[in-house]
């Protein structure tokens, strides 16, 4: 059921949180940055380059390097060491050595990756991503009038456990289920129960208590399904985000 | 009027019918009126079918009465290609065109000719892979005895039919730009028209008209205005937000003839989820546009999510029908959009007749303006700390075809439901690529929805409360039928009452749009499922 599902978020678009690795792929984006040249590279661009394009390398009076055909065609360092060395235009040329043309050429070339790879996102953006404009007392207070029937205590270090404010919000709103849900599965008067494997317009599959397969047709088969997820889904056109704020500056204070 | 020649054993096969079809739109024939939007009911000759893009058949061989009599009739694995770079296992995502007895399909960098009536394989075309985005190939078009794939590394390659062998390729896209090509080209009269793909950094879109013969370029049109002082230029800050504007156009567009005007959606504005470096409405991204095919001019434009900051792609198919309105009959457009909105407008000068959310309340916009265009909410943009939506972040619909059927004149469509929340990450006055994301898919339902073409209001929908859903496009014909993917089923529905007629279990989930054609007498329903394409034809026939 889960996996089906995946597969159609898949074919409907790929999906944005991907390893890093395996989006760069995915994008084509050649050799991956040496982050040790670029780390060496980036005084060096400072220094050379940074204050006509730019201390982010996105332009300034001279051009943007993030968007230059130049740097995003250069493989081997081939086209940005010939400019740096023979310069083009109003740029000057610069006549250093080739192994600071490569850190630098590895720096501009790890910007790019920072801006093409939304999958290092998380990690560029963790202090964003960690930030909450919420209250936590009116977070307090909604947790209170709506959530603490249900969740009595079982969150009292969900802050610790999601440190990126983003995720924990994200996690409270519609929590990625575990464990499967428990369905009811009646046919020809019997009655079963267990972990819902599988439920569409066709088939219904479930594992009982002992771990034991069972799969049925849908034409006859009664399912009722434990919603643990009800309150949440009740809760959803209700927000303001003003509310999704103050509950996740709140539940990020539970450490 | 309606293209016909002879049924299939009075066929003339040394006329091929892809050119008749040219030659026919060619000499100014073809009304798009209703009795003539499958100008080519026996064959499939393009991505949709027909130009309209309705994906609408007349054939009515295989019909309610006899469904239950569909079965397998030949499957037809993809071999010996293997996981394909950061997409893993081939998946079908083309709907093959098929002429003269034989089917023409893809998948990124490979193209197939198979006997339509078999299965068997006629001969393979493989490209090497160097780069692009390989997310999905939607095809190829046909143009007398010659067709033309588009590689991810942005090649333009003109194909014999007969062999397979390549007779030139053109380089149309920069993949080291982050472009990549999927769509399969839209032959046009004497126009090949081809657009591009890809949002990773920042570049513009556009759409060009090639030489069928020589795959010399015609004319290209741009996704923003060229320079400051251009009309749309007022729905931008300056130059250089236009030059890297996006507005990607990798879907096949649709034809009217008697208009001659070409539809066209436009992809999301960039950078992505960061608009503050391009306030304004982002003119021509995120619209439908209409052009002149043999010059590329605007002639008129409708923006579904002006300033868009939520990565909605408008690419959707505009699906091009005719009904009477409030007495009157009327050249109409309809588009059920990424950012869940039903539209239908007048297709000879774009007004408005319908706008109304389908999926969510439409809680991203104030309104609509007096075009009857949402009107972004600057509240409901990208936060730091999130901002919700009454809608999937990852859009409310997508690439997989819709269908309209004038037999119940309904608009029939794939789509989700649920929230979502949009991330802004750069701040900074100079954001570029994505700058943000989307962040949840929270308590998302995939449904098929009937939308009433004169009100937007949902007339059934087929829903699915747990994770199952809805894949690939739809189909809809006149034997009162309505076929689509169903949690790994492929299915037919009642178009009328939503009512679940018939199942078969595929290996995969539907991953492309069904479509439909007669051979020897014997209508085939034709859909892919992954690696397999599956054709279906009725017991005893």
């Amino acid at each position: 059921m889960r996996l089906l599902f995946l597969i159609t978020v898949a074919i409907c678009a790929f999906a944005q949180e991907r390893p890093p690795g395996s989006l760069r792929e995915f994008l084509g984006l050649g050799a991956p940055p040496d982050p040790a040249a670029a780390k060496k590279g980036e005084p060096l661009y400072q220094a050379n380059c940074g204050g006509c394009h730019g201390q982010n390398a996105r332009g300034g009076q001279a051009p943007d390097l993030l968007r230059s055909v130049t740097v995003l065609h250069d493989e081997k360092d081939e086209e940005i060491g010939a400019l740096i060395q023979k310069g083009r235009g109003a740029m000057p040329p610069f006549p250093l050595s080739q192994e600071a043309i490569h850190d630098i050429s590895q720096y501009l070339k790890l910007q790019v990756e920072l801006t093409a790879n939304r999958g290092t996102y998380n990690a560029t953006y963790s202090a964003q991503r960690s930030q909450t404009s919420g209250d936590s007392a009116k977070g307090r207070a909604f947790f209170e009038a709506h959530c603490r029937t249900c969740h009595a205590s079982d969150l009292a270090k969900i802050g610790a456990k999601y440190p990126q404010a983003a995720t924990l919000q994200s996690r409270w709103i519609w929590p990625a289920r575990r464990e499967l849900p428990h369905a009811v599965v009646i046919v020809d008067g019997q009655t079963f129960e267990g972990s819902l494997v599988t439920l569409d317009d066709f088939d219904v599959a479930l594992r009982d208590g002992d771990g034991a397969y069972h799969s049925w047709s849908r034409t006859g088969a009664k399912v009722r399904i434990d919603d643990k997820l009800a309150g949440h889904r009740a809760l959803l056109a209700r927000y303001s985000d003003d509310d999704l704020h103050n509950v996740t500056a709140y539940l990020a204070g539970l450490k | 009027m309606r293209l016909l020649w002879a049924g299939p054993k009075g066929t003339d096969r040394s006329i091929h019918p892809a050119h008749i079809f040219v030659a026919f739109l060619l000499a100014g024939g073809a009304a798009l009126g209703q009795s003539s939007l499958s100008p080519s009911a026996q064959d499939w000759p393009t991505y949709n079918g027909d130009f309209s893009g309705r994906r609408y058949s007349e054939l009515a061989q295989i019909n309610q009465a006899n469904v239950d009599l569909l079965k397998i009739d030949w499957m037809f694995r993809i071999e010996g290609i293997g996981p394909q770079r950061g997409v893993g296992n081939p998946v079908i995502k083309s709907t093959p065109l098929m002429v003269n007895g034989v089917l023409y399909f893809t998948i990124p960098d490979h193209v197939f000719a198979i006997d339509a009536r078999t299965g068997a394989r006629i001969w393979q075309y493989d490209a090497e892979d160097h780069g692009g985005h390989l997310v999905g190939q939607r095809g190829v078009g046909m143009y007398g005895n010659w067709l033309y794939f588009m590689t991810p590394d942005g090649w333009f390659i003109s194909l014999n039919a007969k062999d397979g062998k390549e007779r030139w390729r053109k380089k149309v896209a920069d993949e080291k730009l982050q472009y990549f090509t999927t769509m399969a080209p839209l032959v046009v009269k004497n126009h090949v028209l081809i657009g591009v793909g890809g949002d990773a950094m920042d570049v513009r879109g556009y759409l060009e008209s090639r030489n069928p013969e020589t795959g010399d370029l015609e004319w290209r049109w741009w996704s923003e205005p060229l320079k400051m002082g251009d009309p749309g230029s007022e729905t931008w800050p300056n130059q250089s937000a236009m030059d890297h504007g996006g507005g990607m156009t990798w879907m096949p567009g649709t034809y009217d003839p008697e208009l001659n005007l070409i539809y066209w959606g436009t992809g999301n504005a960039n950078p992505v989820f960061a608009g503050q470096s391009r306030k304004g409405a982002n003119l021509y991204t995120a619209s439908i546009v209409a052009l002149n095919p043999d010059t590329g001019k605007l002639v008129w434009y409708f923006q579904a999510s002006p300033h868009d900051t939520h990565d909605w792609d408008n690419v959707e198919t505009p699906v091009l029908f005719d009904a009477v309105i409030d007495g009157k009959p009327r050249k109409l457009l309809g588009q059920g959009s990424r950012s869940g909105w039903f539209f239908v407008l007048d297709r000879t000068d774009g007004k408005n007749l319908v706008s109304k959310p389908f999926s969510g309340t439409g809680n991203w916009a104030k309104g609509v303006d007096a075009k009857g265009q949402p009107i972004p909410d600057p509240a409901k943009e990208p936060k730091v700390d999130g901002s919700m939506i009454d809608m999937p972040a990852l859009g409310a619909t997508n690439w997989p075809p819709p269908s309209y059927s004038p037999q119940t004149e309904t608009f029939y469509l794939n789509g989700t439901e649920g929230y979502g929340i949009a991330y802004l990450y750069d701040t900074s006055d100079q954001p570029e690529g994505y700058g943000g994301g989307g962040g949840g898919n929270f308590d998302m339902r995939s449904a098929l929805f009937a939308l009433d073409i004169r009100t937007g209001a949902t007339r059934w929908k087929h829903e699915h409360a747990q994770g199952a859903g809805m894949t690939g496009g739809v189909l809809t014909t006149a034997g009162k039928l309505l076929f689509t993917g169903d949690s790994g089923h492929f299915a037919a529905f009642d178009p009328a009452k939503g009512a679940l007629l018939w199942d078969q279990r595929l290996t995969a989930p539907v991953s492309n749009g069904p479509s439909t054609w007669m051979l020897n007498g014997k209508q085939y329903i034709i859909v892919g499922a992954g690696d397999t394409l599956y054709a279906f034809t009725l017991a005893r026939r």
